[in-house]
């Protein structure tokens, strides 16, 4: 047989592809008549440099352009054949990894996996396409340069990190997007889209012989890489000291962003941030909702752990209601962190954490896409087996985890804070004031 | 002698129930994963606010989880948060939908919690407080939004004030939500609150007879108000293009959203012909005519879409929404308007015709592959008057229709000579 299999677990078996160390997940799952199939490439935005920021996100967009075997000029245009399916189907990029998806009826299978294996190498990497699809991109830039909280967010990633690529946002700098030439982007291709360089995963309604079948027929003819996969090896050095940041300009609401270094996702404490930021923000009992949305400061609160290859933030955000000021709302904010140092965290608060996420699980064997979606995640930051260990990492959790990692990583010196104050058309901004305190 | 055939249809497979007060119940066992969804809608949508307090309606809805005369939101909430359960009301024009998920042990906490907030609302003063602060709030941030500028204008020139499709400016909806009473949540809940127009789907690994059971014990002895009655009027297309800008600062990317009065409600005869008309038009950014020439080609935006934005029970608006920079308006819609009369004056493709009737089939497929997706289909067949049996039927009406059909309802829905077409931006 063309694949080896390398292991079974809970369910999913992974297999090689011998010729050229294709990685594949099988995952099948009988409930309804739909499949998705996704291919993983480890390649984000962490493997670019000033220069070529947003190459591989551009590099997703062209791969929508076509091939000598799909392609517009033949009635075969990617897009449409799938939709012709009704298939659900896109590509995304972030920092560690872009990704190809379709879900389509389940007799459907083939046409996926055929073009997913036609575009590993065939892509066209013309210049006409890249320069009206540059414009696209651009505009996908300006929308999120219309929102605050976004243009807000990727400044605190610049401003947290320095050396390291996740400095860059994944769109890329604007200069970047519209000077890159097309013969970046075909090296990227060439260097990065290879099968030794992929994970292939089908979820849902497959014969797996079938499918082993189908993805050995269309994907052993493809060559491993020539060269090895170029390693990214750039660290960032720790913060030395905490950074804060102002961006004003037109807009209604205030908002913060504070983030703070922790590590990499293969790291023993992902299951205990994992558990802090539900604890903070999930649900109107978690402690940050409670301390300022409860108390009017605040219209929105969040709190997320990116965790990603190499070490990522711990962030939280929040929405000022009107006439709150933001050092205010900062220290309400923090004086949670603060607390959690100190005090334990009660069993039972505990447990319902664990409870939202083991059940959030649960519910997302519902839709083979979302199966494969968070495959997929935990493929590109550490390994697929995590997607299936994530609900007994969080079960291990102790209140002393809790403590520790708040202890060790939430920090004053570790700590970016960004404040959004929006410069309203007339009368005086109260948040103006606060940034003067 | 032949083995009989299992029958998998959806009429086979849904059980439906009426309870003794009225309250359509239908049931759909899928053992495949432990969990439960439950879907369905009740006439209490904004349609019945009151003139002058237009979000009255989806107060109301949001009130109702804001705490029982048993318990306090808090307590409501700890409880569901600890199951990872949620249970849910919010509004829409005409309903307020339903909407519940949970393991399929906790299906009785969903199900007593739904009964307890429809029966025993406390609507404490403090909670419409906060509410009223944050929606306040949630306006002003949407005045910061390209999308919901334009569109809202665009509604506010289209539909008659008044009409549930235009869009409450925003210092008006202000004043309205400062208005709102206590009392008004009450008399509202009274009114309009009550099991006769009630469905309720539910989807996933429990028995048939189960749920009936447990919703006649939890909403069976539920007495509310009579049914709501919907009579609203058709809007008629404008007689001349309008044409508007709203200049807003900072903003790099544009939206541009030209609508104009549809005609169109889930009765109309030809309802699945002018979605096809539709689709093929506009309802994929990669696929259809509008993105594979504006987007795709020209490369001028990162989305562009038209919809039959609200055609349900009534007839809200059709709609294309294209994002641009500020200085490529006019080539955007210039693209856009040539591509659309084209399309008028030739009609579908009989290829394009073909791609769409499978795109709508497969897509359909698709969406029922999930307890959520199909509780909600359910729910929304039987709201719409069109039973089980069209879960069945959909693929071969939709296969059916011809060419001619889709002409004759582009024809009769598309009209871009009189549409009104709005900017929002810094322009």
């Amino acid at each position: 047989m063309a694949f080896t299999k390398i292991t079974e677990y809970d369910g999913i078996t992974e297999y090689k592809l011998d010729s050229n160390d294709l990685k594949l997940l099988l995952a099948p799952r009988r409930a309804a008549p739909v499949v998705a199939f996704m291919v993983l490439y480890r390649v984000g935005s962490r493997n670019e440099a000033v220069g070529h920021t947003g190459a591989t996100h551009l590099l997703e967009h062209m791969l929508f352009k076509g091939t000598p075997t799909y392609n517009k000029h033949n009635g075969t245009q990617i897009a449409s054949v799938l939709q012709r399916q009704g298939g659900v189907f896109n590509a995304d990029t972030w920092f560690d990894r872009t990704r190809y998806y379709e879900m389509l009826p389940s007799d459907q299978l083939e046409l996926a996996v055929h073009l997913e294996a036609d575009r590993m190498r065939n892509s066209f990497i013309a210049d006409e396409d890249r320069q009206s699809e540059m414009t696209v991109v651009r505009n996908e830039l300006e929308r999120g340069e219309n929102e605050p909280s976004n243009v807000l967010h990727e400044r605190l990633w610049a401003a947290a990190f320095r050396e390291h690529p996740y400095h860059h946002p994944t769109i890329g700098w604007r200069s970047d997007v519209e000077g890159m030439a097309t013969s970046r982007l075909k090296e990227f291709y060439d260097t990065f889209y290879h099968p030794n360089n992929a994970t292939a995963i089908v979820v849902g309604d497959f014969d797996e012989s079938a499918a082993l079948d189908l993805m050995s027929r269309h994907f052993n003819p493809i060559p491993p890489s020539p060269a090895p996969i170029p390693q990214m090896y750039t660290v960032e050095p720790p913060q030395e000291g905490e950074i804060r940041f102002t961006l004003r300009r037109t807009g209604q609401l205030g908002l913060i962003n504070v983030g703070w270094h922790i590590p990499e996702a293969t790291h023993p404490d992902t299951g205990a941030l994992t558990m802090l930021d539900t604890l903070l923000s999930a649900g109107i009992t978690s402690r940050l909702y409670q301390a300022l949305v409860e108390t009017q400061m605040a219209v929105d609160v969040g709190a997320q752990a990116f965790q990603f290859i190499d070490p990522g933030l711990f962030m939280l955000h929040i929405t000022l209601r009107p006439g709150v000021t933001h050092a205010e709302a900062e220290r309400v904010g923090l004086e949670v962190i603060e607390r959690m140092k100190t005090e334990d965290v009660p069993e039972k608060e505990l447990q319902k954490a664990k409870n939202m996420i083991t059940t959030q699980m649960i519910y997302l064997r519902d839709s083979p896409l979302g199966v494969a979606r968070v495959i997929a995640e935990a493929e590109a930051v550490a390994n697929w087996k995590m997607f299936v260990d994530l609900p007994k990492m969080v079960e291990q959790v102790t209140p002393a985890d809790i403590k520790r990692v708040v202890t060790t990583y939430l920090t004053e010196d570790n700590r970016t804070v960004g404040w959004f104050i929006p410069k309203q058309e007339e009368g005086i901004d109260s948040n103006d004031e606060a940034y003067e305190e | 002698m032949m083995k009989p055939m299992k029958n998998n249809s959806f009429v086979a497979r849904t059980r439906r129930f009426q309870l003794s007060n009225g309250v359509t119940l239908l049931v759909l066992e899928n053992h495949a994963n432990p969990t439960v969804s439950l879907a369905g809608s009740m006439r209490a949508g904004e349609y019945f606010s009151p003139a002058g307090k237009d979000s009255l309606a989806g107060v109301t809805a949001s009130m109702l989880g804001k705490g029982t005369r048993r318990r306090s939101k808090l307590e409501i909430a700890e409880e569901l948060e600890s199951a990872g359960a949620r249970v849910g009301l919010s509004s829409n024009t005409f309903t307020v939908s339903v909407s519940g998920l949970s393991l399929s042990r906790d299906l009785p906490m969903i199900v007593s919690t739904l009964a307890e907030e429809l029966r025993e609302p406390a609507f404490p003063a403090e909670e419409l407080e906060k509410m009223r602060q944050r929606i306040i709030a949630n306006i002003q941030e949407e005045q910061d939004d390209t999308r919901v500028r334009a569109y809202d204008r665009m509604t506010q020139l289209v539909f008659p004030e008044g009409s549930p499709f235009h869009q409450t400016p925003a210092e008006k909806a202000i004043g309205q939500i400062e208005s709102i009473t206590v009392d008004d949540i009450r008399e509202f809940h009274q009114k309009f609150y009550g099991p006769s127009s009630m469905i309720l789907a539910v989807v996933g690994d429990v028995r048939a007879d189960d749920a009936y059971a447990l919703f006649e014990e939890k909403l069976g002895k539920w007495q509310g108000a009579p049914e709501a009655v919907i009579d609203i009027t058709e809007t008629q297309l404008q007689p001349a293009a309008i044409r508007e800008t709203v200049v807003m600062k900072d903003k790099p990317n544009a939206d541009v959203v030209i609508g104009h009065a549809s005609r169109l409600r889930r009765s109309n005869p030809d309802f699945i012909a002018a979605r096809i008309a539709n689709n093929a038009l506009g309802q994929s950014t990669l696929s259809s005519r509008l993105g594979l020439k504006v987007r795709d080609e020209m490369g001028l935006t990162y989305g562009i879409n038209s919809s039959f934005a609200e055609s349900g029970i009534g007839d809200g608006p059709f709609v294309i929404t294209v994002t641009v920079a500020p200085e490529n308006i006019s080539l955007a819609v210039g693209a856009t308007v040539e591509i659309v009369n084209d399309y008028i004056a030739n009609g579908i493709r009989e290829d394009e015709l073909k791609d769409e009737q499978s795109s709508i089939i497969g897509s359909f497929k698709i969406g029922l592959a999930t307890n959520g997706g199909l509780a909600s289909q359910l729910a929304a067949s039987e709201l719409f008057g069109l039973g089980v049996k069209y879960l069945d039927e959909y693929p071969t009406l939709v296969s059916t229709i011809t060419k001619s059909d889709v002409d004759e309802a582009i024809r009769k829905y598309i009209h871009p000579e009189v549409a009104t077409t709005v900017v929002a931006g810094t322009i």
